[in-house]
């Protein structure tokens, strides 16, 4: 491979990985408060958050990026603003952000199912509030089982990211279509597209499997989440 | 299981002191249409070691339960020193930022051990042991480190204060959670069933510990099945029946006089 065409492929993975990591800490932490807001016993923090999860997840990703980058700019122009016109590299992390949020709420909401009562109980017994159990005692726990259902949808983001190269964004599977067709050698350049992707998602997975081997040699709890995932 | 050593002696002050402490009076709770304490009332004097038996359902541990405020009993109130700490509500009551400061303070002075130990896995058997001082008491790092290490020394843990506590065997982790009540300086204790998930070696090394608490003086509250032990250690002896104290007395009382029938069938069972 000639040095400029491995340049833009490290260039694009780097994007990838940039995408990948903005997009899944915002995906988690959107998730947690989706979670809690789904979990309250009050039905205006309830019901946002029912709709907004079953909604994303029952529409595709790739709807959502054409929705988010193109309607939205559509609108503006409507509108007579381009204040609704975005990056496209900020529209993919926001897409990826939301869209995984509604299957990490999911994640988060069996991970706080799964810790026993009995440690609330236990928090609250020695005097802590409600806010400290649940932040000090159940959430740390809750957290630490959700680890490898977490890692498993940053893989599974990894690779979807290719789908935000439709709004333009420069990444793994736009620069090999487009280093491919400047060279004929559109197959070739689609395999080294998916060797970069194994590298950047095997380490993820023996990250994750490692992490769920320890949380299973410390008799934590391990979350069944057969009817959660959908990617 | 027997016990063969006899009754702890106290020290003369604790018993000299009969204040009471902790009163629960006309206590209801109701799980929906289900009436599962229908007026309970008790008092705890000071130093008092009080054991309730009953048969299962009768209501003994949902009892304790409403003393700290666990479950929200329907009527009824508790006192804690003299001074009102809570009274009854709707079961579906949402507790009020006041109510959750006062069941806070209860919980601060009433310590509870529960029968599945729940020690917090996440942290070593010190840190479980400092989270009360800690995070409730706010006291600084070091203070809240030599109450650990007081209380683990007191419950013969020291040495296994750097490890998860996952990894001891359960009269060892409720013997941490004895501490971890501890380590709050509690008035009184409640032990809900701490021997039941426990084979009988196990459960010999934490009734030591309670036997050892007694001694001391400090004032506790036990739901247990073991006939022997409640015998050995109580002051007081309460039978529950059908969400009611069918009974009290000096365990003499109630194990050799048997006033209620309830109490020989439940012996009887037993």
């Amino acid at each position: 491979m000639q040095p400029q065409v491995l340049q833009r492929f490290l260039t694009a993975t780097g994007n990838t990985l940039l995408l990948t990591l903005l997009s899944m800490p915002l995906a988690v932490c959107l998730g947690l408060a989706l979670a809690l807001m789904r979990s309250s016993r009050h039905r205006w923090l309830s019901w946002p958050a029912s709709v907004y999860i079953e909604v994303v997840r029952g529409t595709p990703l790739l709807v959502q990026l054409y929705l988010v980058y193109f309607s939205l700019a559509q609108l503006g122009v409507h509108w007579g603003t381009d204040l609704l016109t975005f990056d496209a590299f900020y529209v993919g992390v926001a897409c990826l952000a939301g869209n995984y949020a509604a299957y990490e709420a999911e994640i988060h909401r069996a991970g706080l199912q799964a810790i026993d009562k009995g440690q609330r109980e236990a928090a609250l017994s020695i005097g802590m509030s409600e806010r400290q159990s649940f932040f000090r005692v159940v959430l740390p726990q809750a957290f630490r089982i959700v680890i490898p259902p977490v890692i498993n949808d940053l893989i599974a983001m990894l690779k979807d990211s290719c789908l935000v190269s439709v709004i333009g964004v420069q990444e793994l599977l736009t620069v090999a279509q487009s280093v491919g067709k400047s060279r004929a050698a559109v197959a070739e350049m689609l395999v080294v597209a998916a060797i970069f992707y194994l590298a950047l998602s095997l380490p993820c997975y023996y990250l994750g499997k490692y992490i769920e081997n320890r949380l299973k040699a410390r008799g934590m709890p391990e979350l069944h989440l057969d009817n959660v995932h959908g990617h | 299981m027997i016990m063969t050593e006899s009754k702890p002696k106290k020290n003369e002050a604790a018993v000299a002191a009969t204040d009471q402490i902790l009163v629960a009076q006309g206590i209801k709770k109701s799980f929906g249409p289900k009436q599962v304490l229908k007026g309970v009332d008790l008092a705890v004097n000071k130093a008092e070691v009080l054991v309730i038996l009953g048969p299962n359902g009768c209501g003994k541990s949902t009892f304790l339960r409403c003393l700290n405020l666990l479950e929200q009993y329907q009527e009824g109130r508790v006192l804690l020193k003299g001074q009102v700490v809570s009274e009854g509500r709707p079961e579906n009551h949402v507790p009020t930022r006041a109510e959750q400061q006062q069941a806070q303070y209860l919980r601060r002075h009433v310590g509870m051990v529960f029968q599945r130990f729940n020690l917090f896995p996440h942290w070593s058997v010190i840190e479980n042991v400092m989270s009360g001082p800690r995070y409730v008491l706010n006291k600084p790092l070091e203070e809240c480190r030599a109450i650990a290490e007081e209380t683990l020394k007191h419950v013969g843990l020291w040495e296994k204060h750097p490890c998860d506590p996952l990894t001891l065997s359960g009269g060892q982790q409720q013997r941490v959670a004895i501490a971890r009540s501890l380590a709050m300086s509690p008035d009184v204790m409640l032990f809900d069933e701490a021997t039941s998930a426990l084979d009988p070696v196990l459960t010999k090394e934490v009734l030591r510990v309670i036997r050892d608490l007694a001694a001391e003086g400090m004032t506790m509250l036990l739901v247990t099945h073991d006939m022997d032990f409640a015998r050995d250690i109580a002051d007081r002896v309460i039978f529950m029946e059908g969400g009611y104290i069918a009974a009290q007395g000096t365990p003499e009382y109630i194990f050799d006089e048997r006033p209620v029938p309830g109490i020989q069938r439940f012996l009887e069972k037993g």
